[in-house]
């Protein structure tokens, strides 16, 4: 597997760091970890930085997570990056709403580093 | 005060997405399913399902007070939407800094930044888990971010909820409370 470069937004630290933690346990070959606590702070970081991998939250202050993928579309960032949510937010109805918007994995909080592996490994593969 | 803050906050959140449009749909069934919205199960679940995939313990529910330790962490969660009240957290000192070691591998000698976010994404976690529960909920509710209070001798006063669920659990040697307050259903 080449080396990931992955973006993670969430607005805690703690749990960005968790996910971080995941990711290397399902296997997934970070070179480096950018984080961000909001979908602004996100979109910023974006037009510097290329990444190959985006996690992010949905709900967060100043630009919640459905926003975000939103503006990264419409702003032309990250072109073809996959994103995937890690939200406490489980609904249908949330799920369709971020897959409309873009996403192309959803896991719900609280979470296994399994199934980080079983959404994310294959996006990467892929890639 | 913060009990309103967080509210508000969560009410905001439900308004600014489709949640109010569907809440209305989803008015009547959510009432008639307020059986299953209140089910004591339902908390002890959702403790069950968030302390062992992120912090890898069982916690059992215990009965009676716990001994209340000088310094406290509160985190709160607010609902709003198709119902509106609170996730509340609390737990003594030594409870919150061993939570924060359990999930992120480090050691705490104080109640520092890392700890009030961690302890703020465990009620975030357990309120969304809880109304994943009730399906109804799930979609027609929303979040607000966390606030979590430090402190001493303080309460949290809720006035004539429409229901609360409070429970107490231990892990190892550590105890925490969680309340579900629910001041208005629709």
């Amino acid at each position: 597997m080449s080396e990931i470069r992955a973006l993670i937004v969430d607005d805690s630290s703690v749990m960005r760091k968790i996910i971080e933690r995941s990711l290397r346990q399902a296997g997934v070959n970070l070179s480096v970890v950018y984080e961000a606590g909001s979908g602004t702070d996100a979109l910023e970081l974006l037009k510097t930085k290329d990444v190959d991998l985006i996690l992010s939250d949905i709900n967060m202050p100043s630009m919640d997570g459905l926003e975000f993928l939103r503006q990264i579309r419409a702003q032309n960032l990250a072109v073809g990056v996959p994103v995937v949510m890690i939200t406490t937010e489980s609904s249908e109805e949330h799920v369709k709403q971020a897959i409309q918007a873009g996403a192309r994995g959803y896991i719900r909080k609280p979470f296994t580093a399994e199934q980080v592996k079983e959404r994310v490994l294959p996006l990467v593969n892929a890639a | 005060m913060l009990l309103n803050g967080v509210r508000f906050a969560a009410i905001a959140r439900a308004r600014g997405g489709r949640i109010k449009e569907m809440e209305q749909t989803m008015a009547v069934s959510l009432r008639e399913s307020l059986q299953l919205v209140s089910d004591p199960e339902n908390l002890d679940g959702s403790v069950d399902e968030v302390f062992q995939m992120m912090l890898g313990v069982t916690c059992k529910r215990v009965s009676g007070p716990r001994t209340e330790e000088p310094e406290s962490v509160t985190a709160v969660v607010g609902f709003g939407g198709a119902l509106s009240g609170a996730c509340v957290f609390k737990c003594g000192s030594m409870a919150a800094r061993k939570i924060a070691a359990h999930m992120t591998g480090m050691e705490f000698e104080e109640i520092d930044d890392v700890v009030k976010d961690g302890i703020g994404e465990i009620c975030n976690m357990l309120a969304g888990a809880w109304k994943g529960k009730v399906p109804n909920l799930a979609a027609n509710c929303g979040l607000s971010v966390p606030a979590v209070i430090t402190g001493s001798n303080y309460h949290l006063h809720v006035q004539a909820p429409e229901f609360q669920l409070h429970h107490a659990y231990q892990f190892e040697d550590a105890c925490f409370d969680v309340t579900i307050v629910c001041d208005g259903l629709q």
